[in-house]
């Protein structure tokens, strides 16, 4: 299999217009991001609501963003599911879509056992046939983790797994994952989940999905690129940013990412059912917080810069 | 009352004999090798050190060998944490006549506090003495009570003696949180990871670290802090990644494990005092064997 270096990929919002797909909103979207130099595009991602996308959707996505991007930059199709085979029938289709690498969560629900996991896994990376990352986000799935005994066992029995996207900002696992997995698989690839990436970058990730990129893009690209020159001194403003950003949209939601958007000209709609929509004075003091953050006053409005 | 605290620093465990009682003579030996191996200050008696497992005046009289040990050579704290929280103030009076350089503790044990509980027992223990405080934050061992930004910003400015904080959440958001509201009120305010995970703590701005694994590789641990604080970031991984090995080891069992391992390098102190089990003799092969593959053996310091 050959090496996905996965790099800064933006985890992009799904625009919605009377509850459907607005293409038209998602093509200057992927544009967009491609112009704001990401190194890859993450479709449809759970800040893309992928979990509130049926099935069908997701395949049409994956089409529309590889023929959109044009190969300008790579696609990473999230092809998380609950069940096994309907995650193997999404991996298919993103491979034939022609993306460029996958990655799922644990199952959706039902908290598996490890040797579960590890069936799952491995199925979806057979029948992807492309790079393929595994998503640990604990605190979203009942506390279900990617041990690294099952990252090792993945290294072992699946020739397409690539590397962990860690969301547990968890020192103790993030280190005993990559050390191990990098004496069994040196080319193993630790990716950080979050927008802490002093801290993932030391322990020796080498790239960031990130969901706050959606609306600062500029602040992220350059705390990234200080972070891998390991100039910690120089990107620690940015990241004392970066973690107040990380912090006020995990508290806003999607809701919230898609009104600062609006608020920088760029129209996503909002959210599809279930997830909440915000009150006006919620998105006003959501405003307020934002405009308090010194490291967003450059950040591009509208679709071009 | 300026004390900044930054390296790698020693917590060490408690030698005992046989029979669990103290073992004075091995604990001042102990004691001097973290000082004569790098350590930049000391602190004692940490949960790995069975802290709960001693009687009162037990404590007492080992702070008192362990500050005589020391000898002014780095700076030593005690830690005054007791269930009863009527014990802390004792042992933090204790600590400052016997001539501690600080103490250190952790939020209150076992009920569920709200800030403003957590808030008023530092400021109360924290007043109660002329000495620098640190505090020491561990949500996963008390059901989640721990510090926030916005408790440590307030307790700094209240506490003209809160020097640091012992942080051992291990998370990114947690650690940084606590720095970043810390910094701006007390620029040489000393954020200390719980083991020695410095990679992390040091790019985030952190100081050091306590040590889980400085009786058994004090050279690693030194070598590990420098390469950081130099921006060797590779060497520091290489590192880190062989410490980490360690800590799963020791972290089974811990600290029976650890004095196991110690048995290894000629530094027996004792078993460990129950409820914690005592290292196994087939434990013990299984550490040698560890440490002896990961070059430990050869590396490392041997007895006294």
């Amino acid at each position: 299999m050959k090496t996905f270096n996965f790099g800064l990929v933006h985890s992009l919002v799904t625009p919605f217009k009377d509850g459907k797909i607005d293409y038209d909103t998602l093509g200057h979207l992927i544009e967009f991001h491609i112009q704001q130099q990401a190194d890859g595009l993450a479709i449809p991602s759970h800040t893309g609501e992928s979990v509130s996308i049926t099935g069908i959707e997701r395949k049409e996505i994956f089409k529309f963003a590889v023929k959109t991007a044009n190969g300008r930059v790579p696609i990473i199709a999230n092809v998380s599911e609950a069940g096994t085979d309907l995650a193997c029938d999404l991996a298919r289709s993103a491979m034939a879509a022609g993306a460029s690498a996958l990655y799922a969560c644990v199952p959706y629900y039902w908290t598996p056992p490890e040797s579960m996991l590890l069936e799952h896994f491995t199925k979806i990376g057979q029948a992807g046939q492309l790079p393929f990352f595994v998503y640990n986000s604990p605190e979203e799935m009942s506390g279900v983790k990617v041990s690294s005994k099952l990252t090792l066992n993945l290294i072992k029995d699946l020739p397409e797994f690539a590397g962990i996207i860690d969301l547990s900002l968890d020192w103790q696992y993030m280190i005993e994952v990559i050390s191990e997995a990098k004496r069994m698989q040196p080319n193993f690839q630790l990716i950080s989940g979050t927008e802490y990436m002093i801290s993932a970058r030391a322990i020796g990730a080498t790239g960031l999905l990130s969901s706050v990129s959606n609306v600062a893009p500029q602040m992220i690209r350059h705390l990234y690129d200080l972070c891998l020159k390991e100039n910690y001194q120089v990107a620690y403003e940015l990241q004392v940013d970066a973690a107040f950003l990380y912090r006020l949209f995990n508290q806003y939601g999607i809701s919230g990412l898609k009104a600062i958007s609006q608020s920088l000209g760029r129209d996503v709609g909002n959210p599809r059912m279930p997830l909440d929509q915000l009150q006006a004075d919620q998105i006003e003091t959501l405003k307020q917080e934002w405009r308090s953050c010194l490291s967003i006053k450059n950040e591009p409005h509208a679709w071009s810069t | 009352m300026s004390l900044v605290l930054k390296g790698v620093m020693q917590s060490p465990v408690t030698p005992l004999h046989e029979d669990f009682s103290p073992d004075f003579e091995n604990f001042e030996k102990l004691i001097d090798f973290h000082v004569r191996t790098g350590a930049t200050a000391i602190s004692w008696p940490h949960h790995k050190a069975e802290s709960h497992n001693f009687t009162m005046p037990q404590r007492r009289a080992l702070a008192e060998v362990a500050i005589k040990a020391v000898n002014k050579r780095v700076p030593i704290s005690i830690h005054v944490s007791a269930l009863a929280v009527e014990d802390s103030f004792d042992l933090a009076k204790h600590a400052q006549q016997a001539g501690a350089d600080a103490i250190i503790a952790i939020t209150p044990y076992f009920w569920k506090y709200s800030a403003e509980s957590i808030y008023n027992y530092f400021v109360n223990l924290g007043t109660s003495v002329d000495l620098p405080l640190i505090v020491y934050n561990s949500p996963s061992y008390l059901d989640g009570v721990e510090f926030t930004g916005e408790l440590t910003a307030r307790l700094l400015e209240r506490l003209p003696n809160l020097i640091g904080m012992k942080e051992a959440s291990f998370n990114s958001e947690k650690f940084f949180e606590i720095l970043k509201a810390a910094k701006p009120i007390r620029p040489d305010f000393s954020m200390i990871a719980g083991v020695e995970y410095l990679l992390p703590s040091i790019s985030l701005g952190g100081a050091g670290s306590y040590s889980s694994a400085g009786a058994i590789c004090p050279n690693l641990c030194v070598q590990l802090y420098e390469a950081c604080i130099h921006n060797e970031w590779d060497k520091a991984r290489a590192l880190q990644y062989k410490l980490a090995q360690l800590w799963l080891l020791f972290r089974d069992q811990y600290p029976s494990s650890l004095k196991g391992g110690m048995v290894i390098m000629g530094r027996p102190v004792g078993p460990t005092s129950a409820p914690l089990p005592t290292a196994s003799p087939e434990r013990i092969k299984f550490i040698e064997k560890n440490l002896i593959e990961l070059g430990i053996v050869d590396t490392e310091p041997h007895g006294w």
